[in-house]
């Protein structure tokens, strides 16, 4: 738990996180709808 | 101990009785909802010798026997639309509104109670429960005064009803007959539970006694919530009509006729309405209380009031636009055309002044926590960062009420090149609105973290880590709004559609998870100083003031919307409005005149306050030595 609390190592895992969750988010969310999030990238 | 066991008996004896008048309605129902309908229509069958006739449901698509009268084709004349020298329609207008606000304030108040209730038996610290307990019981004082209003104004409601509009009335009350005495009997229910729980407070404040009040509270709201279906079905079917053919001949089906498409968008809508209207009426009374209080001890109470019930309207306020949304999609589904006339066309711009009023509410609600800061030693040190919120929530605030397109002269038009502006009209679209709105909500999350933690220094462990999280959370969170706002500008509109979704679960993200984090965090944390009620700044109070008068605002609008939606139907596509006041008014007529329920409602409902304040004053004195913020105290949570 020490190590997380060092600001860069706290800052670094946080966006991991934060990131990955919300990517997850948005193309699940839209895959349940029946979208492609990626639907620009891919065409 | 005799008269203990004799109050236990008592209290049972009533918690039984308020049982059983909520069943009494379902008890009462059943012989006729078996039986009932499918004899009328055997015997209907039997004098057109053993003919039956049977329909297709206009929206189930199901076939049944015709068990009722077609609907009515009515004529613009005095048999079908009496004339009383003024437009019936605003007549009606009027009687509804003021029904509804109140309708809704009555039934919303009880639901604070529970919880206020509930929080005083769970609370640990006695002083605290006492508190609720007292708070619980100021806003049922309020309820019930405004009770008898609101039955008053249900009984003009239907003579209004009776009187300009017979044949509609008629034909409505035809299709809903086999629950209008249903409806009667919730009424009566409700009444005897509401009086019950109001009268019994006192005998019944300490121990199992008091769990038998609150389960009282439970039924007491079971009851309002079905009564409050009951009533959004007959809305449901005027919009969306189920259970008839396209005659509008009743098919035998009453859950059909209930259960329509929009029945239950509606209620969880009105549900959520009401509560968030409730919270701010209730905070309004303790914020024009506070203002008009002599003594730092009744400031000190009012202030906690007015934060209590304005933290309850809020929590309700946040998910609305989420269930507005799903209203929305369910108009859309139900009958696109509607949906476009809605958002798109004729009332489009009504819901550019819905945005202003929803903006102007968050708006309120940060201003209010911002200032409430003010009252605890330690929350200094956010102050500095409220300009940031300030920006954020401007600029969301001006992409949200920006128009698609813009009432011009020719001449206006021409030089612009076309309805839309050619800057301005790319903000007016679905996607940045979205992201606007997301944005705003997101804010709102934010200030209401920053002010639950305002005393407070965490002392957990990972409290470093734990406020790095959750800057990272919140900051993604806003990129991830505005990102999925300005995408939607590069895909097509079919796939655009699809982008609410995840902007909705971002910031309900950041509301479940940072007030979930934030409440782990301050779990044992130190306190910087007491919170001071009674010490904060009057322009709050006005905030609060602000914020009930947009809700009640917000509230004839909507309703003005939803109802003009059916344009020239009574009932969507089965029964037309043939009166002369079958159109769409101007929206400066529609805003004058709602302007004008607003403050026709706040005027009786302050006179309902006053009323209030004249029992309040016979309260004998050891009643008020009771009651809570005596002086300045802290909450040990909020």
């Amino acid at each position: 738990m020490s190590a997380l609390n060092n600001p860069v190592i706290a800052l670094v895992v946080s966006l991991i996180i934060t990131v990955g969750y919300f990517v997850m988010v948005d193309h699940y969310l839209m895959d349940m709808q029946g979208l492609d999030f990626w639907y620009l990238f891919k065409n | 101990m005799g008269l203990l066991v004799g109050k236990r008996v008592f209290s049972i004896v009533a918690l039984c009785m308020m049982v059983g008048l909520l069943l009494l309605p379902v008890v009462v129902a059943l012989p006729s909802l078996a039986i009932g309908e499918e004899t009328h229509a055997g015997d209907a069958a039997k004098k057109d010798g053993d003919k039956v006739e049977k329909g297709r449901d206009v929206y189930y698509k199901t076939e049944g026997i015709v068990s009722g009268a077609p609907a009515p084709k009515t004529t613009d004349g005095v048999k079908d639309y009496p004339r009383y020298n003024f437009e019936s329609r605003v007549l009606l207008w009027f009687a509804n509104q003021q029904h509804l606000y109140y309708g809704s304030f009555v039934l919303a108040v009880p639901i604070f109670c529970m919880i206020i209730e509930f929080m005083g038996v769970v609370t640990k610290d006695k002083a605290l429960a006492k508190r609720y307990d007292q708070l619980a019981y100021d806003f049922i004082k309020i309820s019930l005064t405004a009770y008898s209003l609101t039955a008053i104004l249900g009984g003009i409601l239907i003579f209004t009803f009776l009187t300009l509009y017979p044949a509609f009335f008629s034909y409505l009350s035809g299709i809903f007959r086999p629950v209008m005495h249903i409806y009667a009997l919730m009424f009566v229910a409700e009444s005897g539970t509401l009086y019950i729980y109001y009268y019994g407070w006192d005998k019944m404040k300490e121990g199992f006694l008091k769990w038998i009040h609150l389960s009282m509270s439970v039924v007491l709201n079971v009851i309002g919530t079905l009564l409050m279906f009951l009533a959004n079905s007959w809305i449901g079917f005027m919009m969306s009509p189920a259970g008839v053919d396209e005659q509008g001949r009743y098919l035998g089906n009453i859950w059909h006729v209930i259960h329509t498409a929009l029945w239950n968008p509606l209620n969880l809508h009105r549900i959520l309405g009401n509560m968030a209207f409730g919270g701010g009426v209730v905070a309004a009374y303790a914020a024009y209380k506070f203002l008009a209080s002599k003594t730092d001890e009744d400031r000190a109470h009012y202030d906690w009031m007015g934060y209590i019930a304005m933290a309850l309207g809020v929590a309700f306020l946040i998910p609305l636009p989420f269930a507005g949304y799903w209203l929305m999609r369910e108009v859309y589904a139900y009958r696109q055309q509607m949906g476009i006339t809605l958002m798109g066309g004729l009332l489009a711009w009504l819901f550019i002044i819905q945005a202003t009023m929803i903006g102007i509410l968050f708006l309120s609600t940060n201003y209010y926590l911002w200032q409430a800061m003010g009252r605890m030693r330690g929350a200094e040190k956010y102050q500095r960062y409220i300009k940031y919120l300030v920006f954020l929530l401007a600029c969301g605030y001006m992409v949200f009420i920006t128009p698609h397109t813009m009432v011009m002269t020719p001449a206006e038009l021409k030089a612009m090149g076309g309805q839309q502006h050619p800057v301005l009209g790319n903000y007016g679209v679905m996607s940045a609105k979205n992201g606007g709105i997301n944005v705003i909500i997101t804010t709102t999350v934010l200030s209401f973290v920053w002010y639950m933690r305002g005393n407070k220094v965490s002392t957990v462990s990972w409290a470093k880590f734990g406020n790095i999280f959750m800057g990272v959370f919140f900051g993604c969170a806003y990129f991830n709004i505005i990102f999925l706002a300005v995408y939607g500008y590069y895909i097509p509109a079919n796939v655009r559609v699809g982008l609410s979704v995840p902007q909705v679960a971002t910031t309900l993200s950041c509301l479940f998870f940072m007030f979930a984090l934030n409440s782990f965090m301050m779990k044992g944390a130190k306190q910087m100083g007491p919170i001071e009620w009674g010490k904060i700044s009057a322009r709050s109070q006005y905030a609060l003031i602000m914020l009930a008068t947009a809700f009640t605002w917000m509230m004839g609008l909507m309703g003005y919307i939803r109802s003009s939606v059916r344009l020239f139907w009574h009932v969507n596509e089965i029964m037309r409005d043939n009166s002369p006041w079958a159109y769409t008014h101007t929206v400066g007529f529609a805003a004058n005149m709602i302007s004008a329920n607003v403050l026709f409602f706040w005027i009786t409902i302050l006179f309902v306050f006053w009323l209030g304040s004249l029992t309040a004053k016979k309260v004998p004195v050891e009643s008020k030595a009771g009651i809570p913020g005596s002086v300045p105290q802290p909450a040990p949570s909020h």
